[in-house]
Parts: structure tokens; C-alpha cells; sequence
């Protein structure tokens, strides 16, 4: 049976129809109130429940500036060993989320004793704070600051930056 | 092509078993499963979610509708789709260097590497078989007209 016999089948076509048909009506009908939630302007930020993660928020380059002169919280990079080393938020404690997947518990140690942590990534579409979120709040770490622009906009709003204080 | 009835119907167990495991491990969670397709990097907030909404249901009733044989040719298409798409996001998100949990099976994902789309490419061989040979035996839709 040829592809091109195949797709002139009409039956074909009405089955595809039906399939995306139901799913539509059953995606809706399942997550009734996730949908609600999230055309009310949930999720925008993350995929995830506020009840989940109470004390978990996500501040701006101006509030993550006055969190860092103030030294009210930890910052926490969760970018590349290298990365880091290249340039990263004076004080910043290098916490690579790829290293810590990998089982470097130890990475955690130096952040038992804060009580707030902000966590960044490089910026724009980078996902490593998020993911590195939800594993410190799993290990316990309650008060989670997010700051979503990370390293692209701290750098470029010309903060001090600090290179290679680690190595 | 294949023509042991069989050996089409085994096929379409498999085939059609993984992909209805694959919805429903994930509809039971979609907030994770959203949170699997952002990290892709490939889609925004909006269409991650709408993804995480709808997706799950095509798979799962494409799997069941394959083994139950109710547009058994419609399902094996889609399936095919999709999985060629599923290779071709791994691939590009191996030479991006991205290291992403892939998703496929709501918390039981693993990483979406080069086995993934090994794996990938044998459900997708199986499910091109289908789509290709005469599907007409246990069948809840017989119909004459689509036979090779």
C-alpha cells in the first residue's frame, strides 16, 4: 500500500479528526481547574502550584539587586562550573545543577545555614534555576528566590560582576 | 507488506501498550509533564502548556484506538508522526547540548539521549509496518476498501 494511496483514504482524514477531536474535549474536561488557573494568569513563570511551594517567588533585576547590597539572602548559580568561572554575581555560590543531578550532594553544603537563597541561571529561556528549585526545596530549603533574568541582565545592567573567585 | 495476522497484532499491542502507557503516566501529572516541555527550550509558557493539556490524550487514544482497531490506519499514522518528531526534538536537543529529562512517561523519564531515540526508532519501525500492511483482522471498524 503506497503512502500516497494511503492519504486519499478518507477514513484516514475522519480518523485523525476524531482523535484530536476527543483529545481536545478530554484534555479539557480532565484539568478543568488548571486551565481555569492558568487563563486567570497562572504558570507564566513556572509549572508550578503556589500550595506546593508557599515561600517560593520570583523577583526582578531591581529586587535581586536589593537582596544582594543588602546580603539579605544567599545567590546561588546554577549554571556551569565554567560558566561561573567566566563571570558571575559577586558572593554567588556555584552550585551547577548538572553537577548536582550527578550526585555531588556535598555542593550543598555550603548553603545549609542560609536562611534565603536566590538561585539564577544564564538568563532568557534557561531553565536551570527552575530545576535546580525544586530540588533544593526537596532537600528541604524552603525560602527560594528566583531571579529569572539571571547573569544576561545582571551583567548587562552593569552590576558588579566577579570572575574566577572559586578557582 | 507484513501480512501474518498475528504477528500485525502483536505489533499493534506493543505499539499501541507503550503509547497509552505514555498518556496516562502523563495525564495523571501535567504540571510536570509542562514543566518536561519547556525545558526543552523549544516552546514558551503557552504552548508548553496547552502541549501538557492534549498531548497525552492523542497518545492515549491513538494506542487504544491501534489496538482495539477502531481507525487502526489513522492511529498507526499519527503514531508514526509523532514518533518521527519525538527523534527529530531528541536530536536536535543532543546538538544543543541540552540535558533534559525527556518526559516520555511522566515520573518514570529518563534522559533524552541517544537510546531514547534508538527506542524511538523501533517503535517507530513497528508502527510504519502497521501503517504499510492490511489491517483488517481483529478489528472493531472491518473494512475491505483499505486493504493492499
Amino acid at each position: 500500500m503506497s503512502l500516497k494511496r494511503l492519504l486519499s483514504d478518507r477514513q484516514i482524514w475522519v480518523g485523525l479528526a476524531l482523535i484530536f477531536i476527543l483529545s481536545i474535549v478530554l484534555g479539557v474536561a480532565s484539568h478543568p481547574r488548571l486551565i481555569k488557573r492558568f487563563l486567570a494568569g497562572e504558570f507564566r513563570q513556572a509549572f508550578i502550584l503556589k500550595e506546593d511551594f508557599p515561600q517560593l517567588a520570583f523577583i526582578s533585576l531591581s529586587e535581586a539587586e536589593e537582596v544582594w547590597s543588602g546580603q539579605k539572602a544567599v545567590f546561588v548559580d546554577s549554571r556551569s562550573r565554567e560558566e561561573f568561572n567566566r563571570g558571575h554575581i559577586p558572593g554567588a555560590i556555584s552550585i551547577p545543577l548538572e553537577d548536582l543531578k550527578n550526585g555531588q550532594e556535598d555542593l550543598l553544603t555550603r548553603i545549609f545555614d542560609s536562611p534565603e537563597i536566590v538561585i539564577y541561571c544564564e538568563g532568557g529561556d534557561c531553565q536551570a534555576s527552575l530545576n535546580l528549585a525544586r530540588i533544593l526545596d526537596s532537600r528541604g530549603f524552603k525560602k527560594l528566590k528566583i531571579f529569572l533574568g539571571g547573569w544576561a541582565e545582571w551583567m548587562q545592567s552593569g552590576l558588579p560582576v566577579e570572575t574566577n573567585a572559586e578557582e | 507488506m507484513l501480512k501474518n495476522r498475528y504477528v500485525l497484532l502483536a505489533f499493534r499491542l506493543i505499539v499501541g501498550g507503550v503509547f497509552i502507557w505514555a498518556g496516562v503516566s502523563k495525564i495523571a501529572d501535567p504540571l510536570s509533564f509542562a514543566h518536561n516541555v519547556r525545558n526543552y527550550q523549544l516552546v514558551g509558557q503557552t504552548l508548553s502548556f496547552l502541549t501538557a493539556i492534549f498531548l497525552p490524550w492523542v497518545e492515549l487514544i491513538a494506542g487504544l484506538w491501534l489496538i482495539v482497531g477502531l481507525y487502526p490506519k489513522s492511529s498507526a499514522l499519527l503514531i508514526s508522526c509523532l514518533l518521527f518528531f519525538f527523534i527529530v526534538l531528541v536530536a536536535i536537543t543532543m546538538a544543543r547540548g541540552l540535558n533534559v529529562d525527556c518526559g516520555c512517561f511522566g515520573t518514570f523519564s529518563r534522559r533524552a539521549d541517544i537510546w531514547l531515540i534508538a527506542e524511538d526508532s523501533l517503535w517507530l519501525a513497528l508502527s510504519l509496518v502497521l501503517l504499510f500492511s492490511p489491517a483488517n483482522d481483529f478489528c472493531l471498524l472491518k473494512r475491505e476498501s483499505i486493504k493492499a
